[in-house]
């Protein structure tokens, strides 16, 4: 039946997700409820003493006037220095659409079944998309609830599209994820692979931010990192060129994991 | 045999690794199983077993070779293959933090026909003595096994494809699983059962296959494996072994594995008993005593190198 792989994979997921954005939703609380112990212009006058590798690293670009505000202070409270605890929860659910499975044996029970696998890796991608939703949801949500105890002034909508930016961010970390378990079969290996492929594009966005305006600036393009800036979205709202980029990257990394899964072998 | 055949096997052959490092893990297996019949696959670890039935369910692809069940090519069909299949895997892996039921309902659902196929379930986790309501993780490994045989046959499959699959089960719940089988047969069906378990083999299997190291060795009707021509030969003399028999009996073609002790000899005799009779005669025969070959012997027997059961 079309769904069920979907429906399980959502009733084995839902209990991590909740725990996933329950505490990233403490996080993002937090960080709310501290805007009102700190004057913003002296965090700014603060960064200005900050080298520039520095800033990069928290994703803090050359806007510093952004900081000087409340939304800036949470974003580069939590989202700008949380990017690759982000990272975390979208590796762990690429890996379950085929390496955990094939790890565990589970897999040739599952294939041995009247289901195809592009089937099963479309019902999964899908469920464990909308989980990634769920966890931003939460974490919107913790930040609702810090604004709310905490009763300051702070530009909802602005907040609201920094969150839901992480969405298309996520997704795509875990299609890099799955795909790359589907070409290497190990789970540990594929493991490897993908904190090496995000530790080097966090180390890459902050080489490109440093060395804006000269011949290695280029270097940062290269990162996913550096098409998530909350700085950016703060001044600009959705970046919808980044945003189109991360679903159709997403797309076609889904469709090669299909081709792949289709053409080898089931690993035991 | 005039059945319908149920799979059939066309060189089928997988090799893992390549170059040098090459390893050949199934060698041009050709093997028809038909309809109605219980199908032993016979082999020790590394064979063969687990990498044909995987190929047969699609898990794994062939190097070269084709296979088809019911028919269809096991590649291009193997979604309605499935539907009609039961397979229960050597090593059973299932999800741990899940219990018996929702795991029940899970692949229920994926057969489409939740409610008819749960029911079926209940029945045979009854038949099996299985709780369902616990979890996989607090499960006993035989029991773990009697769940997998539950999600094997709930939806009625016409073929049933079995790795090893009393392994860990109690001696009490494999005679039910023998009753199973009999009675899956009775209604027509097929099923493809894989072991090392030679007895078990013996006692439910209509035909047998002997693989080893990738070759399918021989395939024979059980019945006929049984007859096969030779006997464990035990005489037992009232005086001393008479004086130059055992040379004579290493000297002839239809006797090997001559073992003098005592006053006793033991052999293992090919064809007829005359011959036999004829040579032991100069001694007074006190006993003599005739041993049928148990599968094992048969199984050992196409073992040995050069010496193929014949």
């Amino acid at each position: 039946m079309i769904g069920s792989v979907f429906l399980e994979t959502y009733k084995q997921t839902w209990k991590q997700m909740v725990y996933w954005g329950v505490g990233l939703a403490a996080m993002a609380l937090m960080v709310v409820l501290m805007v009102p112990l700190f004057d913003m212009q002296d965090i700014k006058d603060l960064l200005e003493t900050f080298p520039p590798i520095i800033l990069a690293m928290v994703g803090i670009g050359k806007e510093l006037e952004i900081f000087a505000t409340n939304e800036g202070f949470v974003a580069m409270g939590f989202f700008g220095k949380s990017a690759l605890i982000f990272a975390v929860y979208p590796v762990v659910m690429g890996m379950r659409i085929t390496a955990n499975e094939e790890d565990s044996g589970t897999m040739d029970v599952l294939l041995s079944l009247p289901v195809q696998r592009a089937r099963v890796i479309v019902e999964k991608f899908i469920a464990y998309s909308i989980s990634i939703v769920g966890v931003v949801l939460l974490i919107y949500l913790g930040m609702q609830i810090g604004v709310s105890i905490a009763g300051i002034d702070l530009d909802v909508a602005r907040l609201a599209e920094v969150t839901f930016y992480l969405i298309p961010l996520m997704v795509f970390i875990m299609a890099v994820t799955m795909l790359i378990a589907v070409i290497v079969r190990r789970r540990s290996v594929a493991l490897g692979i993908v904190t090496a492929f995000v530790i080097a594009s966090y180390m890459l966005q902050a080489i490109g931010a440093v060395a804006e305006g000269t011949v290695a600036e280029p270097i940062g393009s290269i990162s996913f990192l550096t098409y998530y800036n909350a700085g950016d979205i703060l001044t600009q709202g959705f970046i919808w060129p980044h945003i189109a980029g991360f679903v159709v990257v997403s797309a076609v990394l889904l469709l090669a994991s299909l081709y792949q899964y289709e053409r080898r072998d089931i690993a035991v | 045999m005039a059945s319908a055949t149920v799979i059939e096997i066309r060189g089928l052959s997988k090799s893992y690794g390549s170059g040098t490092k090459q390893t050949a893990a199934l060698r041009n297996l050709n093997l028809s199983v038909h309809q109605g019949e219980i199908f032993g696959y016979l082999g020790p670890n590394g064979a063969g077993k687990t990498t044909t039935i995987r190929m047969l369910l699609d898990l794994i692809r062939p190097s070269s070779g084709s296979a088809s069940i019911f028919g269809m090519d096991i590649r291009d069909h193997s979604v309605e293959i499935h539907r009609r299949v039961g397979f229960l895997p050597g090593e059973l892996s299932l999800w741990e933090g899940r219990s018996g039921q929702q795991i029940i309902h899970y692949v229920a659902s994926v057969h489409g026909d939740s409610k008819g196929i749960t029911k079926q379930a209940d029945e045979l986790a009854k038949r099996l003595q299985l709780d369902t309501s616990k979890r996989v993780r607090d499960l006993s490994s035989g029991n773990k096994r009697k769940l997998g045989l539950v999600l094997a046959m709930m939806h009625s499959p016409d073929l049933l494809i079995l790795d090893e699959p009393t392994n860990g089960l109690d001696p009490l719940v494999q005679q039910t699983f023998h009753e199973m089988m009999d009675e899956f047969r009775d209604k027509g069906k097929t099923v493809f059962l894989s072991s090392h378990i030679l007895s078990e083999v013996q006692a439910i299997c209509d035909r047998a296959g002997i693989l080893r190291d990738g070759d399918l060795k021989a395939v024979e009707s059980i019945e006929k494996l049984m007859n096969v021509e030779f006997h464990w030969v035990d005489v037992q003399f009232r005086d001393a072994v008479p004086e130059g028999l055992a040379r004579q009996l290493q000297q002839s073609s239809e006797i090997s594995d001559v073992a003098v002790n005592g006053s006793r000899v033991k052999m293992r005799l090919v064809g007829d008993f005359d011959p036999l009779l004829r040579m032991i005669s100069d001694g007074y025969v006190k006993d003599l005593r005739v041993e049928e070959p148990s599968l094992e012997d048969i199984f050992l027997a196409y073992y040995s190198d050069g010496r193929e059961a014949r």
